[in-house]
């Protein structure tokens, strides 16, 4: 997995000074080295910010969502109290149970354990993103073709996850779905069908085995 | 009387979930989503003591806390604790966080009692405390309900078998936990609420907040699951609305996972001593239960007083012309239980069809053979049979524990009935049908994940000769006519035969205003251009002879157990049903799995535990309050009994309740040895296979 | 969780200055987070330490290899290298919790993360290592417990991680005070046996760098038990590692996880392997020397058999598919 920098505001790097130094760092006399050097031990300590709201921009669905958050506002709390972005869920809120899962760049997280702040700088994909133009994504076309949900309050965590699955292995088996999906918790017992719907997105076609006997 | 059609287009056949493009596209807007305009966060401070008397709670500092706007007792000081979690006041503001300093922040004096007690043994003894004053946790001698004379009986048996069976608090913890949004406007108070009941929300509202009934509205247009939990309006929801009314701003109050495992329902325990006695040829012939379990303060909703709703049916689904039977409900410090998913079923199914298999080891013959010998209902031997035959009974048969090697194989059966599952006359609805072909069809009921939607536009593109997705379904809303709240497995019953009598009624009004005679199918369109401007609107109630009640079910289970570690492997399960006429196919077959992989949760992984020192619940959570995952989920085979001429009866419940006894019955099968005593652990099996070194006392 | 501070540190000594006396290291943040929303632990100041340089490779070499104490679980669950050198290590790591917390969860907060008892974890029971009087689950609740103890407290050690690095005789190199200190998984559980406070030796300031794996046991193996088939904690798992020279055993190490708050390896039990062919009655020995000294508690006996079944099944997968 390849880690993004996250976008830290105020954090300033070494080079960022340098570049705005210009020629005066080059042709400093000694004592001009001593106080650039003071001055890069000051720039160079970490930025701390908070506990109060700070600027917070996340990309999510492709768009930017402007915020003003405190660093222990968590990325579900974002999503789903300071936008409008309540496809992913709170089942627990101790990443246990998969509802608020989003992915980060193609990974799957808990977005209820990640600090919004530690969001920026990803890609962000929620549930809300992944239909194009009102046409549903062949994940979820295959979770309603197999009856996939039932309340459907786990629905947008499990889609992610069988979403993340399908891009990271097009060829994906009932075992992979297994593990991929075993921190998604449902309560309606829809499991069975997810399964069925993974494969099927997977182009591997299965069957519920129900027989109909009329009794008389 | 009514009929329902012979040949179907849509009924008995496969429709999909018609609102499953709102809920995979995240589309579908939750009580825990609702974001009305100026919205605050609310949240609940409760109890670490599990008994105390509040003497009085101190708000200042918390209102304090920026960002907050309302704070609010939960009852008048002083006032009595009964349970660890039990709610002492509440708080809203703009954001999660200020709610969560200002809990921090309210001062309560509190006088802790230290007597106290929740487990359900120590609390059936004289000398426990209390948990209500001047009332004893249990009572001393339970009235025995006999049936014939068991002490002359017994002697005359064949084979007696003696066990104890046991089933753990179980926990409904649907997806979504209880909670509402909640609104004020100048005319009354709109409440979007997690539900399975709308009018009993609004009830409940209405009564705590002296408000006329019409002046509130509830809205319930999808909820995350309720199993039983989810009826009135709940402490929670009378606290939202006094937040709201305090703050002049919306508030949603939704319960944490944590206080979800405290506060709002739980399936009560149960400690079964069952001897059962046959005679020779295998009929039952005596039995004798004492059973006792804990609805935890009391039945019911806020809170029960007293200890009612422990007892469960026995026994169960068998005549036995002998029979003494004992019960009694244990009071704890504990919350209170609430209706879950086949009240009293699951446990009654467990103990009778474990003693069951019991008798039959006793007997040396097939626990199958036991059950048709024995069991006197003609729908379930038929289901027996039926199951037996596809599952491989006779071909996978072995006597206990004989099968080879380190992990064993064992099968087992067990029966349900459920009494319930027929219709409500109070259910009523409408449709309005526009000039343009448009039908909009309305109910005041709930579809609380069982696809209750899809039942609707199915029955009314069956009747209108349309297609489902032509129907646009509306439920949730006490401004729609009332309909019951969705327990018992009615609502399928309920709502089926309101929309046959809606929408017949619907095409004989717009054939006799169009003038079109046959106004179904290819003419609809026609017909309703010639209604002018004005839209039709037909309201319709339930009719009786197009539904029933009772339902029953059977379902075979086999497991693999690893004698060495004693885990438990549930390779497959075979259920057998019937629910009268089928409506949707599609989506009875993903209740049926939902009840299976709830009834296996509470074979294998769940129970509620209390630690008895401290009296706090230890796992209100999901990393130990366990439910099965996907891993764990066996292969599941349905079979359908189709019975159209008995009508829609529901099935919900039924589905649930043999499943823990068919899985205990099979591990039986597979080890030769009992374990009696649910959630069956690791632990458990490698004791009951005489592994586990004897616990000595330093 | 309470407000706080938070930076991100770009060196390890700004992130030991940042953290202070009152801070917290933020990798991951699954074990962190859950802390402090249960107000089990304060900081003031989370220190996201993410982007310290170079402690986020999987480093091979010849004798031994390195990795980074942030390269994270499901880094280490897909590399096909780690797969076919330290098969045991993979196993541990595909069997972490669940996919989402894989992709998030390091290596050194795999190794560091705090008890799970549940004591521990409720907010509402003061027990010893919240600085109480009391260790409720001794005469309490006690199923997922530990078989040995060395302190009043009974709560095991859970990392997977641990148990298998143990099984390697890994070494964990540790920045403490500026200085970078080894220590293999002994040390560094080693406060947690002695203090019913400590979860691991690990004090104010410490972080984990790296864990280093010698390359001399090319077989290993990795199972662990639960209630449930995935995504539920270990009741007892177990790692071996080992040679295997002419059909025998050369530096076997066998450790248990989830039964004591150390990973639990006993000496005698690993000589006794040492050049023995490895078979049922080879493992059953070992497993009864591991398992001499276990002390059940009153609902966790059920972890002597089953441990023993581990161990034997452990060790017999060092035969590979011979």
């Amino acid at each position: 997995m390849k880690k993004t920098e996250p976008e830290n505001p105020g954090a300033f790097s070494r080079r960022t000074f340098f570049k705005n130094m210009g020629t005066v760092a080059a042709t400093a006399a000694t004592a001009q080295v001593t106080s650039v050097a003071a001055e890069l031990e000051k720039v160079n300590a970490e930025k701390v910010i908070g506990p109060n709201a700070v600027p917070v921009t996340l990309k999510v669905n492709g768009e930017k969502l402007k915020l003003l958050l405190e660093p222990r506002v968590t990325l579900l709390d974002a999503l789903r109290n300071y936008s409008s972005l309540t496809g992913a869920k709170e089942g627990c809120d101790r990443a246990t149970c998969g509802a608020c899962t989003v992915l980060l760049g193609d990974t799957p997280i808990y977005s209820c354990q990640k600090l919004a702040i530690e969001a920026q700088g990803h890609e962000i994909t929620t549930v809300e993103g992944l239909a194009k133009n009102e046409k549903l994504s062949k994940v979820q076309q295959a979770f309603l073709d197999k009856d996939a949900l039932q309340c459907g309050y786990c629905t947008p965590g499990f889609v992610m996850s069988v979403t993340a699955l399908l891009k990271k292995n097009p060829n994906l088996n009932a075992d992979d779905v297994k593990h991929a999906c075993a921190g998604n918790t449902c309560r309606c017992g829809a499991h069975p069908r997810i399964l069925q719907a993974a494969l099927k997105a997977a182009g591997v076609e299965t069957a519920s085995k129900t027989e109909v006997i009329d009794y008389a | 009387m009514p009929n329902w059609p012979a040949e179907t287009k849509y009924i008995s056949r496969s429709t999909a979930r018609v609102d499953a493009p709102e809920k995979v596209t995240g589309k579908a807007r939750y009580s825990s989503d609702i974001q009305a305009n100026g919205w605050l966060y609310g949240m609940i401070l409760r109890s670490k003591w599990p008994a105390a008397k509040i003497v009085s709670v101190n708000l200042d500092r918390a209102r304090q806390i920026s960002g907050i706007k309302a704070a609010v007792l939960a009852r008048e000081c002083p006032f009595n604790i009964r349970y660890y979690g039990e709610e002492i006041a509440a708080v809203a503001g703009s954001t999660k966080q200020s709610c969560l300093d200002a809990l921090r922040a309210i001062e309560v004096q509190a006088e802790v009692r230290h007597e106290f007690v929740v487990n359900e043994t120590e609390a059936r003894k004289a000398d426990s405390p209390p948990v209500w004053e001047n009332s004893p946790n249990a009572p001393a001698n339970p009235r025995a309900h006999e049936n014939g004379s068991v002490d002359t009986a017994f002697p005359e048996c064949a084979a007696v078998s003696e066990g104890f069976y046991s089933t753990p608090v179980q926990i409904h913890n649907p997806m979504e936990t209880a909670g509402n949004t909640v609104s004020w406007t100048d005319d009354g108070l709109t409440e979007w609420s997690s539900t399975q009941g709308i009018s009993s929300v609004r009830d409940g509202l209405a009564g705590a907040l002296k408000l006329e009934h019409s002046k509130v509205r509830v809205i319930t247009e999808y909820m995350g699951g309720g199993f039983g939990a989810k009826f009135g309006a709940g402490v929670e929801g009378v606290l939202a609305a006094k937040l709201s009314k305090e703050a002049k701003a919306p508030v949603r109050l939704m319960l944490t996972r944590f206080d979800q495992a405290l506060a709002v329902g739980n399936r009560p325990s149960s400690f079964q001593k069952i001897k059962i006695g046959a005679l020779a040829d295998g009929t039952l012939h005596a039995f004798e239960a004492e059973n006792y379990g804990t609805a935890g303060i009391g039945a019911g909703g806020d809170s029960g007083g007293g200890g009612g709703g422990a007892d469960i049916p026995m026994p169960y689904i068998y005549k036995v012309p002998n029979t003494r039977v004992k019960q009694s409900a244990v009071a704890v410090n504990a919350g209170a239980a609430r209706a879950f998913r086949a009240p009293g079923h699951p446990p009654a199914s467990f103990g009778m069809e474990s003693a069951m298999d019991d008798l039959a080891a006793k007997l040396g013959i097939d626990p199958l053979e036991l059950r048709l010998k024995n069991d006197p209902n003609e729908i379930r031997q038929r289901e027996y049979k039926l199951g037996a035959e596809k599952f491989g009974w006779k071909e996978k048969y072995h006597k206990p524990g004989s099968s080879k090697g380190v992990v064993k194989t064992g099968i087992g059966c067990a029966g349900a009935a459920w009494p319930a599952g027929g219709g409500s006359r109070d259910t009523h609805g409408d449709a309005q049908i526009n000039p343009d072909g448009s039908i909009e069809i309305r109910l005041g009921v709930q579809d609380i994940g069982t696809g209750t939607r899809t039942v609707i536009a199915v029955v009314a593109a069956e009747i209108l000769g349309l297609k489902p997705e032509q129907i646009t379904v509306r439920v949730g809303d006490t401004n729609f006519p009332p309909g019951p709240g969705s327990g018992g497995s009615t609502t399928c019953p309920s709502v089926s035969p309101t929309v046959f009598d809606i929408c017949t009624k619907a095409l004989q009004q717009l054939q006799t205003q169009s003038g079109i005679a046959d106004a179904r199918g290819a003419n609809w369109f026609a017909a309703c251009k010639k209604l002018g401007v004005n839209p039709l609107v037909v309201r319709g109630q339930w009719q009786q002879g197009l539904s029933a009640d009772h339902a029953c079910g059977v379902q075979f289970a086999e497991v693999e157990v690893d004698t060495e570690t004693g885990l438990v492997t549930v390779k497959k399960v075979l259920a057998v049903h019937d629910c009268g006429l089928i409506i949707n196919k599609i989506t009875l077959e993903s209740q049926i799995n939902g009840g299976i992989i709830m009834g296996m949760g509470y074979a294998l992984y769940e129970e509620r535990v209390m630690d008895d020192l401290s009296g706090v619940v230890l796992n209100p959570n999901f990393e130990t309050y366990k439910l099965p995952g996907i891993a764990d989920v066996p292969e599941i085979e349905i079979i359908l009994i189709n019975m159209p001429e008995r009508g829609v009866i529901g099935i919900g419940e039924p589905a649930t309740v043999p499943t823990a006894g068919a899985i205990a019955n099979a591990v039986f099968n597979a080890i030769g040895a009992r374990v009696g005593s649910l959630p069956i652990t690791p632990a458990k099996i490698l004791a009951a296979l005489g592994k586990v070194p004897p616990f000595v006392t330093a | 969780m309470k407000a706080f501070e938070y930076a991100t540190a770009h060196s390890t000594d700004s992130a030991r200055q940042l953290v202070a006396d009152k801070g917290a290291y933020l990798a991951g943040g699954n074990d962190l987070l859950g802390l402090l929303k249960d107000y089990l632990v304060s900081a003031n100041i989370l220190v996201n330490i993410k982007s310290l340089p170079g402690l986020d490779k999987i480093e091979p070499g010849k004798n031994s290899w390195t990795i980074g104490s942030l390269v994270t679980v499901a880094q280490i669950e897909d590399d096909a290298h780690i797969k076919k050198v330290f098969p045991g290590l993979h196993e541990a790591a595909s069997e972490v919790a669940s996919q989402q917390i894989r992709n998030v969860a390091t290596v050194g907060g795999n190794l560091a993360q705090h008890s799970r008892c549940w004591y521990f974890r409720h907010r509402d029971t003061v027990c010893l290592k919240k600085d109480g009087d009391l260790c409720y689950a001794r005469n309490g609740e006690n199923r997922y417990h530990s078989l040995f103890t060395g302190n009043s407290c009974i709560s095991p050690v859970v990392s997977s991680l641990a148990t298998i690095f143990a099984s390697f005789d890994a070494t964990a190199i540790v920045l403490r005070d500026g200085k970078e200190t080894r220590m293999n998984m002994a040390e560094l559980y080693h406060r947690a046996w002695e203090n019913p406070l400590a979860h691991n030796s690990l004090t104010n300031g410490d972080l984990i760098l790296r864990v280093e794996i010698p390359t001399s046991r090319p077989r290993s193996a990795y199972l662990q038990a639960s209630d449930k088939h995935m995504f539920d904690w270990a009741l007892v798992s177990c790692a071996a590692a080992a040679e295997v020279v002419d059909g025998k055993l050369k530096s076997p190490r066998v450790a248990l996880g989830s039964i004591s708050p150390v990973p639990h390896q006993v000496e005698a039990a690993n000589q006794f392997l040492d050049g023995k062919v490895l078979d049922e009655a080879t493992a059953t020995q070992a497993a009864d020397l591991i398992l001499k000294d276990a002390k059940p508690l009153e609902h966790n006996a059920y972890k002597v058999p089953l441990a023993h079944a581990l161990i034997r099944r452990t060790l017999l997968k060092l035969k590979g598919d011979a």
